[in-house]
C-alpha cells in the first residue's frame, strides 16, 4: 500500500489531466448532467489508472467505462493516449477471467446442487443455513458494488474490496476538497 | 522389552483394543518384512499368511493365530478378572524367546526403514506406555484402555506431524487402512463391550484423519476434534480461515465495523460504507459541475487559475526562472511527504502544491492569457496561502520550505 498522500496526487493529477482532454476536446457547452458524467468519469477512470491496472475493480472499471457507446468516446478522450493499451490491457484480463470464473462457477453449481441435495434430508443445519443464506445475499450485493465484482470468488472479493474502499476514500476526499476550494473561489469572486 | 511387547500385550491381554494394537503393528512389521512370517515363534501358518496381501485373510488368521497363542482367549473378553493376569505372567514367561524374536523385527524394521522410521518409533514408544501397566498387573482394564486411546493418539499426531513425503504418506495411509479394516472386523467379531468398539472407531477415525489432513499439500491444516476431516472441508476451513483474515482487514478499514461481530453485519456495514463512498463521489461529482455552471468546464479553469498565481506571482518577479520557483516546490514535497501527518490540511494541500508542480510546467505558455483575471488569480492565492499557512503552523517543522512559502506570500502581496 502506497503513501496516501501520493496517491492522492497521482489520483488529482490524472484526473486533471483527464478532465483538460475532455474539455479541450469539445468545444461546446454542456448541460449540468453532462459536466457531472464527465468529471465522475473522468475521476472514476482517474482513480482506475492510477492503480495502474494491478487490481480487478480498476481494469472492470476501465473495461465498462468503455463499454456502453457514449461513454466509450468521453473516456477515451479523457484516458487520451495511453487509453489504447490499458483499455486493451482490461478488457482482454476481463474476457480472460470472465472465462475462467465462468467455468467455476458452473463447477461450483454442480457441487452446490449435490451438496444441497445431500443436506436436505437433514434438518438440523437450519439456523446455519439461514445466517449463510443472509452472508450470501451480502456478497451478492457487495459483488455488485465493487466494479468486477461478480466475477470473483469471496476470497479476492473482499481483497479487491479492500483496495476499492482504500481509493474511494481518496477519491472522496480529493473532490471533496476540490469542491470546497471551488466554492470559496466563487464566493470570494462573486 | 518394550519393542517385544505385541508379543507380550498378546499374552497378557484381554481386551480386543490391545490385540487391535498388536495387529497394527504386526502389519506394520509384515508389510516391511516378508519373512516375518518365517520367524521361529508361528512356524508355517503363519507364514502362510502373512504372505497373503489380503488384509481380511490376514485378520482372520491372525485372530486364528491369537486364538493358538493365547489360551483361553476366547473367554477373556471379561475383563475383569484378576486371576489372568498370573496367568499371563506365566504366558510372559513361557513366551521369551517370542520377544527376543519381536526385538530383533522391529531392529531390522528401523534398520531397513521401508517403512517411516519416525512411524515405528511412536508406535513401540506407545507399546511401551501399555505394556507397563500390563506388567504391574495391577490396574483395571478400563484405564488401560484409557491409556491405550491416548497412546494412540500420540502415535497418530505424531504420524500426522512428522510425515512428510508424499510416499511415506501413501504408505501410512495404506497401512493404517488396513488395520482400519482389520480391526473393525475384529471389533465386529469378538463380542466385547461397546467402550472398545468406540476406541476402534476412534482409531479408524484418527487414521483417516492422519491420511486426510495430509491432503493440500503443504498447507498445514488442523482438524480438532469433531471437525469434518474430508479434503472438501478441509479447504473449506483454509478458504474460511483466508476469508476472515481479510474481513479483519475491512473491519480495521470501514469506520464503525469494529464493534460488530458476525459476517453478515461486517458486509452490511462494508455494504453501507462503500455505497456511502460511491454516493459521496456522485454527490461531490454533481456538486462540482454545479458550482461552475457560468463556463462549461469551469473547473478546468478553476485549476488553471489555481496553478496559474503561483506562475503568475513568480512570473513577473522572478522572470524567467520558473525553474527557480519549481525547486521550491520540489524541495516542499518531499518534507511533506516526511511529514507524513495526514491532516486534512494536509489532504488539502499536498495535491494542490503537487497539481503546481506537475502543471506549471506544461501551462506557462498560456499565461498571458490569463492575466486580465488577476482579481481572481490573486483571491486564490490568498486562499491558497491561507491554507498554506494553517498547514504550516499546524504541521510543518522544515524551515527552508516555510521560507520560499512566505517569499512567495510577500511577492503575493506586493
Amino acid at each position: 500500500m502506497r503513501h496516501p498522500s501520493s496517491l492522492k496526487q497521482e489520483f488529482l493529477k490524472k484526473w486533471i489531466m483527464g478532465l483538460q482532454r475532455c474539455t479541450s476536446s469539445s468545444k461546446k457547452t454542456m448541460t449540468i448532467l453532462e459536466r457531472k458524467k464527465a468529471i465522475k468519469l473522468s475521476a472514476d477512470l482517474a482513480m482506475a489508472s492510477a492503480r495502474n491496472g494491478t487490481t480487478c475493480w480498476s481494469r472492470a472499471l476501465i473495461a465498462n467505462a468503455s463499454r456502453d457507446h457514449d461513454s466509450r468516446i468521453l473516456a477515451e478522450k479523457i484516458l487520451g493516449p495511453e487509453s489504447e493499451s490499458l483499455k486493451k490491457a482490461s478488457t482482454m484480463s476481463l474476457i480472460f477471467n470472465n472465462r475462467r470464473i465462468r467455468s467455476k462457477k458452473i463447477l461450483k453449481r454442480s457441487c452446490s446442487v449435490r451438496r444441497v441435495r445431500k443436506s436436505l434430508p437433514h434438518q438440523k443445519v437450519f439456523a446455519n443455513s439461514i445466517a449463510k443464506r443472509l452472508v450470501k445475499k451480502r456478497t451478492h450485493i457487495l459483488k455488485s458494488l465493487v466494479p468486477g465484482g461478480e466475477y470473483m470468488d469471496e476470497i479476492s472479493l473482499i481483497e479487491e474490496t479492500l483496495d476499492y474502499i482504500a481509493y474511494l476514500r481518496a477519491q472522496v476526499d480529493v473532490m471533496r476538497c476540490v469542491a470546497s476550494a471551488t466554492q470559496l473561489v466563487n464566493r470570494n469572486g462573486d | 522389552m518394550n519393542s517385544a511387547s505385541p508379543e507380550m500385550l498378546h499374552c497378557t491381554d484381554m481386551t480386543v483394543l490391545e490385540r487391535q494394537r498388536a495387529r497394527v503393528k504386526w502389519q506394520e512389521q509384515q508389510q516391511q518384512q516378508s519373512y516375518f512370517g518365517g520367524s521361529i515363534e508361528f512356524g508355517g501358518t503363519s507364514s502362510v499368511f502373512f504372505e497373503q496381501p489380503i488384509s481380511q485373510v490376514e485378520g482372520q488368521s491372525f485372530q486364528g493365530l491369537v486364538g493358538d497363542l493365547v489360551l483361553g482367549e476366547m473367554v477373556k473378553p471379561d475383563p475383569g478378572l484378576e486371576n489372568r493376569w498370573s496367568e499371563l505372567g506365566k504366558f510372559e514367561l513361557s513366551n521369551m524367546d517370542f520377544e527376543s524374536c519381536g526385538f530383533d523385527m522391529n531392529g531390522a524394521i528401523s534398520r531397513t526403514s521401508s517403512c517411516p522410521p519416525k512411524v515405528v518409533a511412536p508406535v513401540t514408544e506407545a507399546k511401551g506406555k501399555v505394556s507397563v501397566p500390563v506388567e504391574k498387573m495391577s490396574s483395571a482394564v478400563g484405564r488401560e484402555s484409557c491409556k491405550k486411546r491416548k497412546a494412540d493418539k500420540v502415535q497418530n499426531t505424531k504420524v500426522v506431524v512428522e510425515d512428510d513425503t508424499k510416499d511415506k504418506r501413501s504408505k501410512v495411509c495404506a497401512e493404517e487402512g488396513e488395520s482400519k479394516i482389520t480391526t473393525e472386523q475384529t471389533s465386529t467379531k469378538n463380542t466385547t463391550s461397546n467402550n472398545n468398539r468406540e476406541t476402534s472407531s476412534d482409531t479408524s477415525k484418527e487414521n483417516s484423519k492422519a491420511s486426510e489432513v495430509q491432503k493440500p499439500d503443504y498447507i498445514h491444516v488442523r482438524a480438532r476434534r469433531g471437525q469434518a476431516t474430508d479434503s472438501h472441508s478441509l479447504a473449506e476451513r483454509v478458504r474460511r480461515e483466508k476469508i476472515s483474515e481479510r474481513m479483519k482487514y475491512l473491519q480495521d478499514l470501514v469506520p464503525g465495523c469494529n464493534k460488530i461481530t458476525g459476517k453478515a453485519g461486517m458486509l452490511d456495514e462494508i455494504i453501507n460504507y462503500v455505497q456511502s463512498l460511491q454516493r459521496q463521489v456522485e454527490f461531490l461529482s454533481m456538486k462540482l459541475a454545479a458550482v461552475n455552471p457560468r463556463l462549461d468546464f469551469n473547473i478546468e479553469d478553476f485549476f488553471g487559475k489555481e496553478i496559474f498565481p503561483a506562475c503568475s506571482t513568480n512570473f513577473p518577479t522572478i522572470g524567467m526562472s520558473s525553474e527557480v520557483t519549481n525547486p521550491a516546490y520540489l524541495q516542499f514535497n518531499p518534507s511533506q511527504q516526511v511529514v507524513a501527518c495526514c491532516g486534512l490540511e494536509m489532504g488539502i494541500n499536498s495535491p494542490e502544491m503537487a497539481l503546481r508542480r506537475t502543471i506549471s510546467a506544461p501551462i506557462k505558455v498560456s499565461l498571458q492569457q490569463l492575466q486580465p483575471s488577476s482579481t481572481w488569480d490573486a483571491d486564490l492565492q490568498n486562499l491558497l496561502n491561507l491554507e498554506f499557512h494553517q498547514g504550516r503552523s499546524t504541521s510543518f517543522p522544515s524551515q527552508p520550505f516555510a521560507g520560499s512559502i512566505e517569499a512567495s506570500n510577500l511577492k503575493m502581496e506586493m
